[in-house]
């Protein structure tokens, strides 16, 4: 078993911040410009002028490969895009791979995907695909089945939409007061080499627009799917860069459930660079559930960049069990006083795969609320969890109220966690409460249900479902619920003979 | 014969408890005092003696449980903790166990159940003519040895109700009966719930998770009502209830009762003992049995305190 457990740091107000943190915390010590220029053989934080000089050359080829695929169509790419590919473009001049010697994957080796060929999926392939059954199962009545990347729209069930709410690709937006304000909003730059590559890769912006003071009642599906794969070992990587923008306006409200999966049992190679903005006005709610399952062979990138005004709510349930290297970048921004942001998250390791879940939260403003709760099971002894928890209360931000737990449960000898929960407090008025535990299953727990008569692999399967449910039981919608707890029991115990 | 009637009412019961005791028991007990102050200590030396034998009354109880020497240490510190039990349960007979705290009383049920905090260092235990030591604890359960737990543990994610369909499915699976689905066994839980007079949202919380200390101990008693048991080992069922929960739990205990099976109970209270009236009492000291009488031994300890037991 090996574990690690960074302190966590959390500095008084008038800390010396730069200098504690700089020993142990590098990057995030600087606000992550993304214009400071990096090699992967050293960190060098020279000034912009410099950048071209520095450009990593298999980024800039990705980079290439990736625009030359787009689809050159009769018509340019509207304001948004083109302002996106723009942007992202520019600053992977200066964006190299990262290493493990960078903070941000000091425990994540990316290598699989970067000696990997990597191959863009073009739309016709996918479209022609779409006669497979991918979307039979029906869980929610509103529904857009995005296949790697494009959305399908045979595959999509959008009629019951209330008035003035928009859902589909940016290209097939008709009216130009939400195209106006969708202009106003994308992009907005702060992710790192995976955030652009989705910036130079993505063929559409796909947009959920929802209106001031409309209540979308019944939560959105978005079934994102990897149709296209490789064999393993054949070191090709189809990728997919879908890309999203959920744009609520104030006091409207929705229930996102993004679900990203591959479609069959094989496991295929592909690689999904995902990335998602959401944007939630004042007074407005996003109830957010996301569900990672993809092939045990693929890589899974995926960004989640939420700004909130103030006295908004943003609750996010996640559940990822897939991938051989799955990341999730989760950064939120509270930009108002009396928001309030809930996260919980449960990554699952059955196999040789890393679940990686770095998240950033920021609060800037008075009588902030934030409650953060991640664990994780790592059930094999190559599996690998990451979780880098950051939680920054600001000179502002008084009276903020942030609370931050992870667990961990580690089923098998040589299974693996590197933890790093860290909250950085500069405000003086605040409370804050932090915890990480590492376990195993509590034995006086497994005793109970022995001495009630039920042998100790049964009491084993079900603590350890108990410790996920935790999460699962947060997903708002109850089909949403039963699906993954199916799914999670199913991947803890293959051979369901003995209950 | 039945020592105690099956449904024996609990109303009567406190008010003259000495009605129910048949004369088999008031015979067993007189042996028992002379036997004790010999300093012959064991609570088998009742039927151990020449004056009984199986041929003195028809039908006399079977051996349920038999405890012989019975020492264990802390697994961890290898501190020595039980010293040498001895303690012979019947058939339809109830034991109470009391001593002060700290002298071995919970360890010496738990040790009973197969808990993995002790090891056995001697002496042997026979249940239903079997080696209990031999048995892993989920077998010991199933085989009818039930203990409800001084301090339930919370075991948060699992609801109570499917701990509770988990549990008795696996009984019913070794007794090759078929296994009961939610709605089924809701059916089959609903009257018991009653038994216990427990609130039935309790059935939906995670177990024992957020219970206050009555919930707890009445959840023990629901799963006793529901698992069933032929030897039902309380380990203060009493503490922390109110009067009413008290009156709850005990008479649960007793709705429970049958010729066949046998409660051990162990309290600091003279209360429980006036509610279920016991046909031996212990008194446990530094993890030994020093002392087994009746009731009158539970008065003396209300009144004078251990202090008077030691001495006598
Ligand atoms: N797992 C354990 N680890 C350490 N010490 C233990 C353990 N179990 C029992 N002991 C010690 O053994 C002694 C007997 O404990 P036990 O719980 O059996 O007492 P008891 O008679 O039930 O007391 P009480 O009336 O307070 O419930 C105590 O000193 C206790 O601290
Ligand atoms: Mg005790």
């Amino acid at each position: 078993m090996v574990i690690s457990i960074l302190p966590p740091i959390v500095h008084p107000p008038t800390a010396l911040i730069s200098q504690s943190l700089s020993s142990c915390l590098p990057n995030l010590l600087t606000p992550r410009s993304k214009s400071t220029p990096r090699t992967s053989k050293a960190r060098v934080f020279t000034q912009s002028q410099t950048l071209a000089i520095l450009s990593d050359p298999h980024v800039l080829q990705l980079a290439e490969t990736l625009e030359d695929s787009l689809q050159p169509s009769s018509s340019p790419p509207l304001p948004p895009l083109q302002k996106l590919r723009d942007i992202s473009s520019q600053s992977l001049l200066s964006t190299s791979w990262p290493s493990r010697k960078d903070e941000p994957f000091r425990f994540t080796d990316t290598s699989f995907i970067k000696n990997s060929h990597i191959e863009p999926i073009s739309p016709s392939e996918s479209q022609s695909l779409a006669s497979l059954p991918v979307s039979s199962d029906t869980l929610l009545p509103l529904h857009v089945t995005i296949l790697d990347g494009y959305v399908v729209d045979s595959l999509s069930q959008l009629s019951e939409l209330p008035d003035g709410v928009f859902v589909g690709g940016l290209s097939s937006l008709n009216s130009e007061v939400t195209m106006k304000r969708v202009s106003e909003y994308a992009p907005n730059f702060q992710g790192d080499l995976f955030w652009l590559l989705n910036g130079v890769g993505a063929p559409d912006i796909i947009v959920v627009y929802v209106p001031e003071g409309c209540r979308v009642e019944s939560p959105l599906h978005l079934k994102y799917f990897s149709l296209k794969g490789s064999e393993k070992d054949s070191k090709i990587l189809p990728i997919s860069n879908p890309r999203v923008l959920v744009l609520v306006e104030k006091g409207g409200e929705i229930g996102i459930v993004e679900e990203h999966t591959g479609v069959d049992e094989t496991d295929k190679c592909y690689w999904a660079n995902s990335v998602m903005e959401i944007v939630i006005g004042n007074g407005a709610k996003v109830s957010h559930s996301y569900i990672q399952t993809q092939s045990l062979d693929a890589a899974h990138v995926k960004w989640t960049s939420v700004r909130q005004e103030s006295t908004s709510i943003y609750e996010l349930t996640e559940v990822s069990t897939g991938g051989k290297l799955s990341r999730h970048n989760l950064h939120v921004q509270q930009l108002g006083p009396d928001t309030v942001t809930e996260l919980s998250t449960f990554h699952l390791s059955i196999g040789d795969q890393i679940q990686d879940l770095h998240s950033k939260l920021v609060m800037d403003h008075p009588r902030g609320v934030s409650r953060q709760l991640h664990k994780c099971i790592v059930a094999h002894s190559l599996g690998q969890a990451v979780f880098d928890g950051n939680v920054q209360v600001n000179r502002d931000a008084q009276q903020t109220d942030a609370g931050q737990l992870t667990r961990s449960l580690l089923l098998e000898p040589r299974a693996t966690v590197n933890i790093k929960p860290n909250l950085q407090i500069i405000a003086d008025d605040v409370k804050c409460s932090h915890g990480a535990a590492i376990s195993d299953l509590e034995d006086d727990q497994l005793f109970y249900f022995q001495a009630r008569g039920i042998d100790i692999e049964t009491a084993r399967k079900a603590l350890i479902i108990s410790f996920a449910s935790e999460v699962i039981e947060r997903f708002p919608n109850t089909c949403v619920q039963n699906k993954v707890e199916g799914l999670v029991r199913k991947l803890l115990d293959p051979t369901p003979s003995s209950r | 014969m039945a020592l105690f009637t099956p449904n024996l009412s609990f109303k009567t019961a406190t008010f003259n408890s000495s009605l129910f005791i048949l004369p088999a028991t008031r015979h067993q007990r007189l042996r028992l005092n002379r036997c004790s102050r010999s300093l012959k200590l064991r609570a088998s030396v009742a039927v151990e003696s020449p004056s009984t034998s199986a041929t003195e009354h028809v039908g006399s109880p079977e051996l349920l449980l038999e405890v012989k020497d019975l020492s264990a240490v802390i697994s961890e510190s290898k501190q020595p903790i039980l010293k040498g039990v001895n303690l012979t349960v019947r058939e339809g007979e109830v034991h109470a166990v009391m001593g002060k705290n700290g002298s071995g009383k919970s360890t010496f049920v738990k040790v009973l159940v197969g808990h993995p905090d002790y090891e056995i260092t001697g002496g042997s235990v026979t249940y239903k003519g079997q080696d209990l030591l031999e048995m892993e604890p989920e077998e010991r359960a199933v085989a009818g040895l039930f203990m409800s737990f001084q301090s339930p543990v919370e075991i948060p994610g699992v609801s109570n109700i499917d701990f509770l369909n988990m549990a008795y499915n696996s009984r019913r699976r070794k007794l090759g009966q078929p296994e009961l689905g939610p709605i089924e066994f809701y059916g089959y839980i609903a009257p018991k719930l009653e038994l216990v007079n427990m609130k039935v949202d309790l059935l939906n919380r995670n177990v024992n998770e957020g219970f206050s200390g009555g919930e707890k101990k009445r959840n023990e008693i629901l799963q006793l009502a529901v698992l069933g048991a032929d030897l039902a080992m309380l380990d203060e069922i009493d503490s922390g209830l109110d009067v009413d929960a008290l009156c709850d739990v005990a008479k649960a205990v007793n709705g429970l009762r049958t010729s066949k099976n046998s409660v051990l109970m162990i309290t600091h209270y003279l209360r429980l003992l006036e509610f279920i009236t016991p046909t031996y009492i212990h008194i446990m000291e530094n993890g030994r049995i020093v002392k087994t009488g009746d009731i009158s031994i539970a008065k003396v300890l209300e009144k004078e305190g251990y202090k008077a037991i030691s001495d006598a």
